[in-house]
């Protein structure tokens, strides 16, 4: 069976099958969706204009039998917070559904008539096209609800409040086995690009579906036994392991004992309150409440890591998931906040209204930075969530992130790449990051530059931490490895396993080389990584972007950061070397 | 011999070790011229249940090395110490400040790895 581009025109509200074309098929997840963009998109256009789109793609092995948490969605567009090309990836239901239909990509494209909204229902028999009329002001977690009485079981991506409102700051939700909203698109304001095509739902069922085609059995399923292993017997990635026991969050006072941990919109690398919003703290309220509150929760289905985790309330019942480093870190420790369980409604007003967790966080830093609260305000900062639920003009302003909330309050210190904020990791103190946040394809993101082939880690042990030299290389090779791995469909995490154990590495190369039947080996990783991150920089390039916004941002390299009064120091000319052979290959 | 205060956090399973469940934050008196060794020792954490080492936000010592035990301790110190189930991605501690003695063993030894093997093999 060919696996096939579905192209769903919202200006007519026909949808076509094509074959994927040759030049795409080597493509699946992150790869599929850059090369789409940067083929189909004007890298000018206006992100919420008639010529942008919204391509959605599965990975490579999403959809296989048993591949070990391989269920990631790759959302992609030209964003709205940043003018760049944008990929962002989500767990949930969506990606095996999406695949098992014998999908490779869905292309959302054109503009129905103005305040024509619909919501799309995707089966093995086509696409239907229903009035969204009664889904219209309402949160995730009630589209959730009411879509799984008449479609139940399905995979829902859709997004809230932000969407609607076309805000830079929205995210696109895909729900997880519980039906809830949690797994997010979330960063570069891709929900927005959805609102712009009408859409505020797509239903996804499987049902009778072709599923996915494995080229070569034998070599995936020996891929898939030795990858599966490797997760299982890790000390980061196995049942009880530091993810699965802790989550996400495990990073929280790690990152702070290193003094790295952005706290006060960047004013310190240190939080007094870190332990109380930690991985571990979230596990004491869990057993403490011994309610529906869980850690070790999966994703989606076939995840063996489980490292999300369901928050309870005071009473027990399940508040949130998932309460993420990120999104503890955003809203807890960058604005002063070290109350969990606001922290944990904060998440779920995020999940409803459809926002990203990190610049919902930063934004509201940065307003309390300019004097609309006082930092650790907790209950003021969970009242501004009701600004944008109905939509006040200080709801639209937090809500398009964090540079027009810093234009809007007067304040300077923005920590932004390419108009993305940055994530809960301080560059001036771990200089290494800095390097991936300003030369990333996506504005400053943390999850750009992964590592996962030991060749590549083993020069941390030769490299000087207290010297510049060799971090742009490194850089480079973080972000290909990832961009290999957002192509895959498989989590990140798996990085964990993949770097420690030899065999785990050659089982996910094994699976893809399985399913997609060509010759692939782990140095083929860094050149098709390569391969992306070209399409990708070369988008932006026609959009306007040069190397000179491959920079953080100027307070950095003046304003010291305590407790190690660093600043940031790395030269242009090193900055500029991770990208200069784009032109050359 | 005076006796010296010394600020700890523990993190993980080896809180235990200092009256804590997931996490301990407490003082503790140690005598003469104390090391992390030291403070370990006095603890009870054993180098395998040891991960990721800090002494006033500089890493000390990883998962696998052994290399913050003649790190000498003063008065009013901090240090935070987490179990070797506790993962640091390398891109997220890439150019962190480390102590002599850890740059030195790290150049020494190579990379490091985290432990794989399961806890009862």
């Amino acid at each position: 069976m060919t696996r096939k581009i579905v192209r769903i025109n919202m200006s007519n509200q026909k949808a076509t099958y094509e074959d994927v074309p040759k030049k795409w098929a080597k493509w699946g997840g992150r790869g599929m969706t850059s090369a789409i963009v940067f083929e189909e998109i004007p890298p000018t256009c206006h992100p919420l204009g008639p010529n942008n789109k919204v391509v959605i793609a599965p990975g490579w092995v999403t959809g296989t039998p048993a591949a070990p948490s391989s269920g990631r969605t790759s959302f992609g567009g030209k964003s709205p917070l940043t003018g760049t090309i944008k990929e962002s990836n989500a767990g949930g239901l969506s990606g095996q559904k999406i695949a098992k239909l014998g999908l490779a990509a869905i292309i959302l494209e054109g503009t129905p008539a103005k305040d024509q909204w619909y919501y799309l229902v995707i089966t093995k028999d086509g696409v239907e096209f229903k009035d969204a009329s009664d889904l219209m002001g309402k949160g995730m977690y009630e589209i959730d609800e009411i879509l799984w009485k008449d479609y139940p079981k399905t995979a829902v991506i859709g997004i809230g409040q932000a969407g609607e409102m076309k805000l830079s700051n929205a995210g696109i939700s895909v729900n997880d086995p519980e039906n809830k909203p949690g797994r997010y698109a979330g960063r570069g304001g891709l929900g927005a690009v959805l609102g712009a095509r009408g859409i505020k739902a797509i239903v996804i069922d499987d049902a009778g579906g072709p599923g996915v085609d494995i080229a070569n059995k034998e070599l995936f399923e020996k891929g898939r036994k030795n990858l599966t292993e490797a997760i299982q017997e890790h000390a980061l990635t196995k049942k009880d392991g530091g993810l699965n026991a802790y989550g996400t969050d495990v990073l929280m006072n790690i990152v702070n004992e290193a003094g790295g941990l952005p706290t006060r919109n960047f004013s310190a690398g240190q939080f007094e309150g870190a332990a109380k919003i930690s991985g571990e703290a979230i596990a004491e309220v869990v057993e403490k409440r011994d309610g529906k509150g869980m850690t070790g929760h999966g994703c989606h289905p076939g995840c063996i890591i489980q490292c999300s985790n369901i928050y309870p309330d005071e009473s027990g019942e399940a508040l949130v998931s998932c309460l993420e480093y990120e999104t503890a870190w955003a809203l807890g420790a960058n604005c002063g906040i070290d109350n969990l369980d606001i922290i944990a409604r904060m998440t779920r007003e995020c999940n409803d209204l459809g926002l990203d967790t990190i610049e919902a966080g930063n934004s509201i830093a940065i307003a309390m930075e300019g004097g609309l609260l006082e930092f650790g305000d907790a209950e003021g900062a969970l009242k501004l969530f009701n600004e944008i639920r109905n939509k006040t003009p200080m709801g639209r302003i937090l809500g398009q992130g964090v540079e027009a909330t810093a234009k809007a309050f007067g304040v300077h210190r923005v920590p932004t790449v390419k108009g993305q904020s940055m994530p809960a990791y301080e560059p001036r103190a771990i200089k290494g990051i800095g390097v991936t946040y300003a030369t990333s394809t996506m504005g400053a993101d943390h999850t750009s530059g992964y590592t996962i082939a030991p060749e590549i880690a083993g020069v941390s042990g030769k490299l000087d931490p207290l010297t510049d030299e060799g971090k742009a290389d490194l850089s480079l090779a973080f972000q290909a490895s990832t961009a290999f791995i957002d192509s895959s469909g498989y989590c990140l995490f798996i990085a964990f396993p993949i770097l420690d154990i030899q065999t785990g590495f050659e089982g996910m190369v094994d699976t893809v080389a399985g399913v997609m039947g060509i010759d692939l080996t782990g140095d083929d990783a860094i050149a098709l990584g390569k391969e992306v991150l070209k399409m990708e920089r070369l988008f932006n390039e026609r959009a306007g972007f040069t190397k000179e916004d491959d920079r953080l941002p100027e307070f950095m390299r003046y304003e010291k950061l305590p407790p190690h009064d660093v600043v940031w120091s790395m030269t242009d000319e090193e900055l500029d070397k991770v990208f200069a052979w784009v032109h050359e290959d | 011999m005076p006796s010296i205060t010394i600020n700890i956090s523990l993190y993980g399973d080896i809180a235990k070790h200092a009256g804590g469940h997931h996490v301990a934050q407490t003082e503790i008196m140690l005598d003469g011229d104390p090391t992390i060794g030291d403070l370990q020792d006095k603890l009870g954490i054993s180098a395998e249940e040891k991960g990721y080492v800090f002494k006033n936000a500089i890493l000390c010592d990883v998962p696998g090395f052994d290399a913050a035990r003649e790190e000498s301790l003063c008065e009013g110190d901090h240090v935070g110490i987490f179990s070797i189930q506790h993962m640091w991605p390398y891109q997220y501690r890439d150019g962190v400040r480390m102590s002599d003695a850890l740059a030195r063993a790290l150049n020494e030894k190579g990379a490091m790895h985290n432990i794989y093997k399961a806890t009862e093999e």
